[in-house]
């Protein structure tokens, strides 16, 4: 069974999206810019995986037309901190592959999305989302006893895409004392396409007082509980985490352990189910 | 198990649905995207040297404006171009072909990576397997030594409870000594204390034989003086003979005793004594003198060419038979007694299980030898004593040595013993109602004689050879006289008519004509004709 989670945790690890960038027709360009394809890391962060987009688009570029670069879909400026699969499942989830990004270099939109300097401001928001994790899973004791050279190579594993090197640190992130039967709170985020609130985060305990493991199912009936279909109705929404829809009889402990992101947090994302 | 089941369920359906994204998203455009951006690169970099190839034209065709002389120079710039366009070529099928080594060594690694993986399986389960055996093998292990405990714990119980038996063994055997000991010199002391009441009572008998002696010497001396007339109504009967031969004589004389016994024939009157010895005229009565209940002895004698005991016993009185000595000694009383063949000394074999040698000279006892059980005959030769027993064993004893040569045990108690002529048969009778001739050169038993009728009476049944050895005559206890003849062994003549209770003793007289038998009821019988 043991073997059945690791290769959960490497498919997880691996997941790509293949991803077609198109420059916006507004920029202007020297001459015409041809689309850049790439499969992005599901797990990582835009900002740090598309040094080859730009350098490929800043080919046809003046450089002072060239400002911060951002992505959008379909209109929706992408955030940058949000996880790549987040974004795609998000928003694209159901639409034809490859994803379609359009890459601007013009009219960074500072109401929408956060700037990114360097890839310091990447590392900085990565730690700092393990460490919240951290804190709801073990009240920040795992974290706060490693080393700086630990927290390092957590950061190094996601940035060279370095599976082994991630997961020799991660893996004291996910554990737990047995007489607890799990995390003390799960971390998680639900977010929905069309709502105003950027997510849904709450304290919620994996292990009931009676000691039974709770399921997906109980933590969407508690949080989201429109996104469960009833018996009989037809089915609204879709709960996707990394692209798959999980059972909702799924034990939450064990999703938080083994589907989670490498920001420790579990991220759930609620679609309305395509009307095809 | 069912929550097994359903983990497997959820389970294996998380893993399903990653594997389809993975082929949806990832592999069905994995090759594309590498092969677009290869393309991608290339046509970049045809770009950057159409550019430069470009600018080159431009100064080419400015070229041609100026001079003819740059036609060379366009030879060369094409010259070159063509160069390197080959070159590109070459690196690009290096590295075709490196990528294509490259792919192969990848797949062999892989390969070797799986073999070592099963192998790695391999031995893992081999291992698994060993540690079961191990740990069974242990189990085994300690089953065995509790076992061995055990045993050692029982073997350790078995030893303690032989050494506490031996304990208990030995205090047991030293008990035992001591208890033999103490019965030993209790019995040495009550033989010694029983000595000195003998002495005692020796002296007063003596003193007291004495007196009666002289009693007695005057009455027989009174009685010898009147005559006595034998009458038809006396005791003594002449019987006329149907079977056997009777010979109605009178009773064979007897010598005294002080009081009557149970056991024996009457006792006649002195004067009845003193006329069938001056009758007979010779030494050849049979006396038999039994011993009286009380605690003095009377020397019993039985004359075997014994004129000397009668020329002794003369001695001490006017006439013949009359009371010379009591020998005192003997706390039980006496059943048989000899004169040993130097006739100075008297042996004599008592109730109370000793055997007493007699010095007839000082008249004291020499020697007293305790032989276990009660003695009822004895006969003796040159060297030896032979004496029967109440515990069915005749004991030879050397008279010098004092000691017993050899035992012979028959199979009834014996109560008679008679040597024959020459002294090389004893003639034993026993309460088995055998009588058994032994040699006694040969210590066997060379013939046995029985009969339906014959019965010992007594413990005291006397049997005798006649005096050549060849009949043995015995007494039996319905009052039957019984001959056998030796040679034959079987019975010569029944003289069973003229008894009418057990038959005591019985003599022959020395010329062998003569049976004296004496019975319970106080008859004595002589017959004549043997």
């Amino acid at each position: 069974i043991m073997a059945d989670d690791k290769d959960v945790l490497r498919d997880v690890w691996f997941g790509r999206i293949p991803t077609c960038f198109t420059l916006n027709q507004d920029e202007v360009t020297e001459r015409e810019a041809e689309a850049y394809y790439l499969l992005l890391p599901r797990v990582s962060y835009l900002t740090l995986v598309t040094d080859k987009v730009k350098k490929h688009f800043l080919k046809v570029m003046r450089t002072e037309d060239v400002e911060e670069m951002w992505f959008e879909y379909e209109g929706t400026p992408l955030k940058w901190h949000y996880p790549i699969g987040v974004l795609f499942d998000l928003h694209a989830s159901n639409s034809v592959l490859p994803w379609s990004i359009t890459v601007h270099f013009k009219n960074f939109p500072d109401r929408d999305l956060l700037h990114c300097p360097s890839s310091s401001v990447i590392e900085a928001h990565f730690m700092s989302s393990i460490k919240e994790a951290d804190a709801l899973k073990h009240k920040s004791q795992v974290v706060n006893d490693m080393q700086k050279k630990d927290h390092k190579q957590l950061w190094m594993g996601l940035q060279n895409d370095k599976f082994d090197q991630f997961w020799a640190m991660n893996r004291k992130l996910m554990e737990y004392p047995t007489e607890e039967g799990g995390f003390r709170y799960i971390p998680f985020r639900i977010y929905q396409a069309m709502s105003d609130r950027p997510f849904i985060q709450k304290l919620f305990r994996p292990v009931s007082p009676e000691g039974n493991a709770y399921t997906l199912g109980d933590l969407l009936k508690e949080m989201y509980p429109a996104a469960i279909t009833n018996d009989g109705e037809q089915k609204r929404y879709q709960v996707v985490i990394h692209g798959i829809e999980p059972l909702l009889e799924t034990p939450l402990q064990w999703l938080s352990e083994h589907l989670s992101h490498p920001d420790n947090f579990l991220h759930i994302c609620v679609v309305p189910t395509p009307s095809d | 198990m069912a929550e097994r089941r359903g983990e497997c369920l959820w389970k294996k359906h998380v893993a399903e649905q990653l594997k389809l994204r993975d082929r949806e998203q990832r592999q069905a455009f994995e090759e594309i995207i590498l092969q677009y951006n290869r393309l991608l690169e290339k046509a970049d970099l045809q770009a950057v040297l159409s550019e430069r190839y470009q600018a080159d034209k431009y100064d080419v065709q400015r070229g041609h404006e100026s001079s003819a002389a740059d036609s060379s120079r366009s030879d060369a710039l094409q010259q070159e171009m063509a160069q390197m366009r080959i070159r590109h070529q070459e690196e690009l099928t290096e590295l075709h072909k490196k990528r294509g080594e490259l792919a192969q060594s990848v797949i062999e690694l892989n390969n070797q990576i799986q073999q070592k993986d099963r192998e790695i399986q391999n031995n893992e389960a081999k291992m698994l397997e060993y540690q079961q055996q191990i740990s069974s093998l242990e189990g085994d292990c300690r089953e065995l030594r509790s076992c061995l405990q055990d045993l050692e714990r029982a073997n350790q119980t078995l030893k303690d409870e032989y050494d506490a038996l031996q304990i208990t063994f030995s205090a047991l055997e030293e008990k035992l000594r001591k208890t033999t000991e103490d019965n030993q010199e209790l019995v040495s002391r009550w033989m010694a204390e029983k000595a000195q009441e003998a002495n005692r009572l020796n002296a007063e008998n003596e003193k007291d034989s004495r007196r009666r002696q002289a009693k007695l010497q005057k009455e027989l001396a009174d009685a010898a003086k009147e005559p006595l007339p034998i009458e038809a109504d006396d005791d003594i009967e002449v019987l006329t003979e149907d079977a056997g031969k009777a010979g109605g004589e009178t009773s064979p004389s007897r010598l005294l005793t002080r009081t009557p016994s149970k056991k024996i024939s009457q006792q006649p009157p002195g004067g009845l004594l003193d006329s069938i010895s001056l009758m007979f005229g010779y030494v050849g009565v049979c006396v038999c003198v039994r011993v009286s209940v009380c605690m003095s002895v009377c020397v019993s004698v039985r004359a075997g060419s014994g004129s000397s005991v009668l020329d002794h016993l003369a001695h001490s009185s006017a006439l013949s038979l009359s009371l010379s000595h009591t020998l005192t000694g003997h706390s039980g009383k006496v059943l048989s007694a000899r004169f040993l063949l130097d006739n100075a000394r008297i042996v004599s074999g008592s109730y109370d299980r000793t055997l007493k040698l007699w010095d007839l000279r000082s008249k004291v006892c020499m020697k007293t030898v305790f032989a276990g059980s009660s003695c009822n005959d004895i006969v003796c030769t040159e060297q030896c004593v032979m004496s029967g027993h109440f515990d069915k064993k005749v004991r030879f004893w050397d008279i010098r040595a004092e000691s017993i040569v050899r035992e012979l045990e028959l199979f009834g108690r014996v109560t008679s013993l008679d040597l024959n002529h020459d002294r090389t048969e004893l003639l034993t009778c026993s309460r088995d109602d055998l009588v058994k001739i032994v040699d006694l050169r040969t210590n066997a038993v060379k013939q046995t004689l029985s009969a339906q009728g014959f019965k010992c009476g007594a413990d005291w049944t006397r049997v005798t050879f006649s005096p050549d050895g060849s009949y043995v005559a015995g007494g039996s206890a319905d009052g039957a006289l019984y001959i056998w003849n030796v040679l034959t062994g079987k019975v010569d003549r029944t003289l069973d008519r003229n008894h009418s209770s057990a038959i005591n003793s019985v003599s022959w007289s020395p010329s062998g004509a003569y049976v004296a038998s004496v019975e319970k009821g106080s008859r004595a019988i002589l017959w004549s004709d043997m």
